[in-house]
């Protein structure tokens, strides 16, 4: 009753038990790209800053500055691996009447937005998605809180999904 | 386009949605910039009294030097007002809208020119709002409200008060799909739901604790202020002090005089006391609606009732009285709109929908009464109100209710769903308990039900989007009195 310890982080176990891992539902993952681009975003400027710390101590001779290149060493190994998770959390799920869009590591959430709901989709690249391929594909409904948006998607992949959700959202178009 | 057709200027108001072009009346300029112009005038005025003074005393007596001045500002005074009434009268005149069967539409602007059309069978509401100065005059503007995120929205300003009147009814029946013979649309009968004497506002203003909390904290630090650093200190703490008075003020203003009728146009909301306002909500475009309470108004058991309307989208000075349905009201009351936005719950034969109600607005979960409601382990997230946490899914709605100091009962139709979605964060995650999360337009109602068992939120996010579905298909048209002619074999 009380809060039992860690084996809930592992619950997948029972049936329908797991909210974010529901049964039949196939989830795409997004491009592994992503989390190069976010990679190289976060990590570059740590590891320049600690090669700088690194010049300086040789330069310097001063041993204490080693500590601090090495914090920005560890700061980078760290993003990476956070980074890689982050992005192995995002999903999304084409079902007959809806998208499911699944995202976070330590905050999870899931959202369901039917396509009848969608009033328009908006396609944004900016300039390092658009070095690396990369689009993201944002559902817009009447609500502001159905915030649902799928980062890292091939180009390809994502004017196939706008084109989709455009046309099943047009079969399905409700008032509000 | 001045030169293609000659808009009837002021004209007498025999049919509103002729399909023509009018102009809005003459005055509006002068109503809409009447707080600069009086500011100006102020400052010219002050000024050129003081430099008369100041030059009467100089010449020591009477003497006309004063008229050099006059002589060397004057002129540049008149261009000025002569260019600032030449823009204002311009604007006006490219103001013009038309009201056809279907649409309204706005043509605006001098430089940039603008027109706007609004469907009228996406019309979410009708305002029609009277500042004091339009009151004077006998002026009134009407909003229109599309469903089309901010500033969707559509201000005919100023028009006469009849005219606006017959405007706001021909617009309602257009959207409502009701054909009328008589030249101008019917004004729809309306009976009272409930009202706000003046006493209640003002006691249910001073226990509501958000109030209370702001006025307590100011006078505590004012005596803290005057006692430890004296009265200097005062000054400094002035406007924290209007701050409240102002918000206090405003609500009072804004709710003055609350008056909820029911009519076939839908729900009509009276209130103001300088302001005048008259908002009209058709049917079926309230998205969801929360009965409320605050702590202190448990004694009289007050509710206060606020909904979500595509389009009110709660910001700018009437934020606070937009999107109230009712701002302070018996339990009775507050059901009884509660009713009329909300007529079927879609509970199962037999059920009292009385009771399911009362069950959302005090019930908790240490006494079973149909609503699913969080695990005990919930507590380590939410000490307070866990207990109250509930959600009761019925055929047409979901109640969702919360909150132990304030209390609170969201309805949403499931007709009226965006979409859903679930949540959970470490802790959470710890105690096996995930959010519930609806989706509904922008407004003060966000329903959410925390921390439900994990099973219990994956089957409702799953359960309610198929709802959800059904409830779409079956929704009724957007011109709500066509279905009810429909339905009685009319044509």
């Amino acid at each position: 009753m009380a809060a039992t310890g860690t084996p809930a982080a592992a619950g997948a176990a029972a049936p329908g038990g797991e909210p974010f891992q529901p049964p039949d539902v196939d989830w795409a993952d997004v491009s592994a790209r992503l989390a190069t681009a976010r990679r190289l975003v976060a990590c570059l400027p740590l590891v320049a800053l600690a090669a700088a710390g690194g010049v300086l101590a040789v330069l310097l001779d001063a041993a204490w500055i080693w500590v601090i290149a090495a914090v920005f060493v560890a700061a980078a190994v760290w993003a990476w691996g956070v980074i890689g998770r982050q992005v192995r959390s995002w999903g999304y799920a084409e079902r007959e009447d809806d998208l499911l869009v699944r995202h976070g590591v330590l905050w999870r959430t899931v959202v369901v937005v039917p396509y009848g709901r969608m009033q328009y989709v908006d396609v944004y690249a900016g300039p390092v998605d658009r070095v690396f391929r990369l689009a993201k594909v944002q559902l817009h409904t009447a609500s502001a809180h159905s915030d649902a948006y799928i980062p890292g998607l091939g180009p390809q992949e994502a004017a196939r999904l706008r084109d989709r959700l455009a046309s099943r959202g047009e079969a399905r178009l409700a008032g509000l | 386009m001045t030169a293609q057709q000659p808009a009837p200027v002021a004209d007498p108001p025999p049919p509103v949605a002729d399909g023509a072009w009018h102009r809005v009346h003459p005055l509006t300029p002068l109503i809409r910039s009447w707080q600069t112009l009086a500011v100006l005038l102020v400052v010219v005025l002050q000024d050129a009294g003081q430099n008369v003074l100041r030059q009467a005393a100089a010449q020591g007596g009477p003497g006309g030097p004063d008229a050099s001045w006059v002589r060397g500002v004057a002129p540049i005074v008149a261009v000025v007002v002569l260019l600032v009434a030449g823009a204002l009268a311009l604007s006006w005149r490219m103001t013009r809208y038309r009201v056809t069967a279907e649409a309204l539409e706005l043509r605006h602007g001098v430089i940039v020119r603008r027109q706007r059309r609004a469907r009228l069978d996406r019309l979410q509401a009708v305002d029609l709002v009277q500042p004091l100065v339009a009151r004077i005059f006998g002026l009134a503007r009407l909003k229109l409200e599309v469903a089309g995120g901010s500033g969707s929205s559509i201000e005919l300003s100023y028009l006469t008060d009849t005219q606006a009147r017959q405007l706001r009814n021909h617009l309602l029946a257009a959207a409502a799909g009701l054909v009328y013979e008589t030249p101008h649309a019917p004004e729809a009968p309306e009976h009272l739901v409930a009202d706000v004497p003046v006493q209640r506002l003002v006691t249910s203003l001073l226990l509501d604790l958000g109030v209370l909390g702001g006025v307590t904290t100011v006078g505590a630090l004012l005596i803290v202020a005057a006692v430890t650093a004296g009265p200097a200190a005062l000054a400094g703490l002035l406007p924290a002090g209007i701050g409240v008075v102002t918000l206090v003020w405003r609500r009072f203003t804004g709710s003055f005089g609350f008056t909820a009728t029911v009519s076939p146009d839908g729900l009509r909301l009276r209130h103001g006391l300088l302001e005048h306002r008259a908002q009209t909500v058709p049917p079926g475009r309230v998205q969801a609606v929360q009965l409320q309470q605050p702590l202190l108004w448990r004694g009289p058991d007050w509710w206060r009732v606020v909904v979500n309307v595509a389009g009110y989208a709660g910001r700018g000075d009437n934020r606070h009285t937009e999107n109230e349905l009712l701002p302070v009201g018996t339990r009775a009351e507050a059901v009884a709109l509660l009713a009329q936005v909300v007529p079927d719950l879609g509970l199962e034969p037999g059920e009292d929908p009385l009771t399911v109600v009362a069950a959302g607005l005090r019930g908790d979960s240490r006494r079973p009464d149909g609503y699913l409601t969080s695990p005990r382990r919930a507590r380590w997230a939410d000490p307070v109100a866990w207990r109250r946490n509930g959600v009761r899914v019925t055929h047409q709605v979901l109640l969702i209710r919360r909150g132990r100091l304030t209390r609170r009962l969201a309805v949403v139709p499931h007709a009226r769903t965006q979409s859903c979605g679930l949540s959970q964060g470490p802790l959470q995650r710890l105690l096996r308990v995930t959010s519930f999360h609806v989706h509904s337009t922008r407004g003060p109602v966000d329903p959410v039900v925390p921390h439900l068992t994990d099973p219990d939120a994956a089957r409702l996010l799953e359960d309610q989007a198929a709802r959800a579905r059904r409830a779409r298909r079956l929704a009724p048209p957007e011109r709500w009195l066509e279905r009810r002619a429909a339905e009685h074999g009319l044509p």
